[in-house]
C-alpha cells in the first residue's frame, strides 16, 4: 500500500514538474537566448510601403538622415529605453555609439534644426509592439522571437531574422 | 500528499509569476504617446545652452570671470511637414547683455530630397559654423577657431533668405547637399543682412557633403560662398569664398580639419583684390575605461589675410594660434574645459592665456 501510494506522489510530481517545465522554459529560455541568437527583428507599421532595406539604409533612418518612406509617409522611430539589451544592441551594431555619443549625437541633430526633437522612448516590447501597431509610419526593433503578426517585419540586405546570414544576428 | 502540494504550488507559483511579468508588462499608459504622433497638433520640443568661464591672460588686468552665452532653443513641428526652429542668445558685453534672434527657420519637408525653408540661419559653409556655434557643450574645446568666431568678418557667420537641402536617396556615399539664396553682408561687414540686402544685389551659396555608410561619424564637405558687398567705409567689393572640411567625429579619435579661402575684388577697379586663407586642424581622443569622462585635445590654426586685401587687410585678421587643452564629462549634460592657448594676433607677438570653461545643455531626450 505505501508503495502504491509513494508511485502514485512520484507520479503527481513528475506531472507536476512537466508542467511546469512546459510553461516556464519559454521565459527562462528568452530570458537567456541571447539577441545575437534570435536575431533583432526590425518591425514597422502594417501599411508601410517598404518591404526591404539596405544595413546602409537603415542606419540612415535610425540616424534621421532619412526622414521619408519611398511614398513620402513620415518615418517615426522608437526607440528603446536605457538599460536594454535590445537598445545596447542596435547602439552597438546601427548607430556604433555609446549611450552618451547617442545622447549627444541627437542632442547636436536638434541643435542645427534638422530634427524638432528625437526618437520616441519605449519600455517594453509589448509597448513596442503596440506603438507600431497603432501609429502609421512607425518603425521599431525587438527581439525576432518577441514579434507579432499585428507588424510587418522588414527585411534587411534581403534577409529576414531567421535567415542564415541575417545582419542583426 | 506533502509532495504533490509542494508541486502543485511550485507550478501556481511559477504561472502567476509568468503572468504578472506580462501584466507588468502591459501595464503602462501610451495614449498621449499615439495622439501626437498621428495628430496635427503642434508640438513643442524646447532646449537651452550656457556657458561659464574664467580667462587668465598675459599682462591683461581684465582676467577673471566671464558668463559665455545662454542660449534658448524653441523647435515646433506644426503637423504635416512644416517645422518652425527659433534660437535666442543673451550674450555679456562690456556695457551689458545683448540680446539677439540668432536662428528663425520656418521649413518645410516635402521629401528627404527636398527641404525648403526661409529666415535667419548659421552660414552653412564649412563644419563648425553649422555643426557647434552657440552650443559650447557640444564641441569638445573651449571656444571656437578664430576664423568662425562671434563678429567674424572673415566668414558671413549668419545669412537670411531660403535655403533648399537634402539628402540624396540610395547612395552609399550619404551624399547631401544644400544652396541658399538671400541677403548679402550688412554694411557692417560682421552682421547679416537682417532688414534687407543693402546694395540689391544677393547672396548665394551651394554645398555638398558626404557621410559614407560605411565609416560612421565621418563626414567631409567643399562649399562656395558669393556675394557683392558694400562696407560701410570702402567702395564695393566682390567676395567668393571656398571651403573644404573633414571631420571624424567618433570621439577616440575626433578630427577636424578645415580650410576658407576668400578672395576680394574691388568691383570698380579688379586690379584691386587680395585673398585671406584660414585653416584649423584639431585633433581630440576620448580616453578608455575609467578615464572615459577625459578628452585631450589640441588645435592649430592660423588666418593669413594679403596685404591687398581691400576687405580685410586693416582689421587685424592675421592670427596663429596653438592649443592644448582637457575636458572633463563629469555629468552627462554638463563638462568642464581647461585650455592653455598661445596665439598671436596680426604678427604682434606671442600672448599666453589659459581658459576654464563649465558648459552645458538643458535638454530632454
Amino acid at each position: 500500500m505505501n508503495c502504491i501510494v509513494k508511485k502514485s506522489n512520484t507520479r503527481t510530481w513528475r506531472i507536476a514538474l512537466y508542467l511546469v517545465a512546459l510553461f516556464t522554459i519559454p521565459f527562462v529560455a528568452q530570458a537567456e537566448e541571447s539577441i545575437a541568437q534570435t536575431g533583432l527583428a526590425i518591425v514597422v507599421h502594417k501599411d508601410t510601403a517598404a518591404d526591404d532595406v539596405t544595413m546602409g539604409e537603415l542606419r540612415n533612418i535610425f540616424m534621421a538622415n532619412k526622414q521619408f518612406w519611398p511614398n513620402r509617409s513620415r518615418i517615426i522611430l522608437l526607440v528603446r529605453a536605457p538599460e536594454s539589451d535590445e537598445r545596447d544592441y542596435v547602439l552597438n551594431t546601427i548607430y556604433q555609439m555609446d549611450e552618451d555619443a547617442f545622447r549627444k549625437y541627437w542632442i547636436a541633430k536638434m541643435f542645427r534644426a534638422e530634427v524638432p526633437r528625437g526618437p520616441k522612448i519605449v519600455f517594453s516590447s509589448d509597448m513596442t509592439l503596440d506603438l507600431v501597431v497603432a501609429i502609421p509610419g512607425s518603425i521599431s526593433f525587438m527581439r525576432a522571437d518577441q514579434v507579432s503578426d499585428a507588424v510587418k517585419v522588414l527585411r534587411v540586405d534581403g534577409k529576414l531574422p531567421s535567415d542564415d546570414g541575417y545582419p542583426l544576428k | 500528499m506533502k509532495n504533490r502540494g509542494l508541486a502543485w504550488y511550485v507550478f501556481v507559483s511559477s504561472m502567476i509569476c509568468a503572468l504578472s511579468q506580462s501584466a507588468v508588462a502591459q501595464s503602462y499608459d501610451y495614449d498621449e504617446v499615439i495622439s501626437s504622433a498621428n495628430s496635427d497638433e503642434p508640438e513643442f520640443n524646447v532646449m537651452g545652452f550656457g556657458d561659464i568661464g574664467y580667462i587668465s591672460q598675459d599682462g591683461n588686468n581684465e582676467e577673471g570671470f566671464v558668463i559665455g552665452q545662454a542660449v534658448g532653443h524653441l523647435a515646433a513641428s506644426l503637423g504635416g511637414s512644416l517645422s518652425i526652429f527659433a534660437e535666442a542668445s543673451a550674450t555679456a558685453r562690456d556695457s551689458g547683455y545683448t540680446f539677439e534672434i540668432e536662428r528663425l527657420i520656418a521649413k518645410y519637408e516635402f521629401s528627404d530630397l527636398f527641404k525648403l525653408s526661409a529666415g535667419r540661419y548659421h552660414t552653412p559653409i564649412g563644419y563648425w559654423n553649422s555643426a557647434f556655434h552657440h552650443g559650447a557643450w557640444l564641441q569638445t574645446t573651449n571656444s571656437r577657431p578664430e576664423m568662425v568666431k562671434f563678429g567674424s568678418k572673415l566668414l558671413p557667420i549668419h545669412f537670411v533668405g531660403v535655403l533648399l537641402e537634402g539628402n540624396l536617396p540610395r547612395n552609399r556615399l550619404g551624399l547631401s547637399y544644400s544652396a541658399g539664396f538671400g541677403n548679402g553682408r550688412h554694411e557692417n561687414v560682421a552682421r547679416a543682412g537682417d532688414a534687407g540686402d543693402i546694395n540689391g544685389d544677393k547672396a548665394w551659396m551651394a554645398q555638398i557633403q558626404i557621410s559614407p555608410d560605411r565609416f560612421v561619424g565621418l563626414n567631409a564637405g567643399i562649399g562656395f560662398y558669393s556675394d557683392e558687398i558694400t562696407p560701410d567705409d570702402r567702395p564695393e567689393i566682390r567676395e567668393s569664398t571656398v571651403s573644404a572640411y573633414v571631420a571624424y567625429t567618433k570621439e577616440s579619435p575626433e578630427i577636424i580639419v578645415e580650410l576658407l579661402h576668400s578672395n576680394h575684388e574691388e568691383l570698380l577697379d579688379s586690379s584691386v583684390s587680395g585673398d585671406v586663407t584660414a585653416w584649423y586642424a584639431q585633433f581630440a581622443y576620448r580616453l578608455k575605461d575609467d578615464l572615459s569622462d577625459w578628452k585631450p585635445y589640441a588645435r592649430y590654426e592660423n588666418t593669413d589675410v594679403d596685404d591687398t586685401d581691400p576687405l580685410l587687410f586693416d582689421q587685424g585678421i592675421d592670427y596663429d594660434a596653438a592649443i592644448l587643452g582637457v575636458r572633463w564629462d563629469f555629468n552627462r549634460y554638463a563638462a568642464l574645459k581647461a585650455e592653455y592657448r598661445a596665439e598671436e594676433f596680426d604678427n604682434n607677438g606671442r600672448e599666453n592665456n589659459f581658459r576654464l570653461q563649465l558648459s552645458f545643455v538643458l535638454a530632454r531626450l
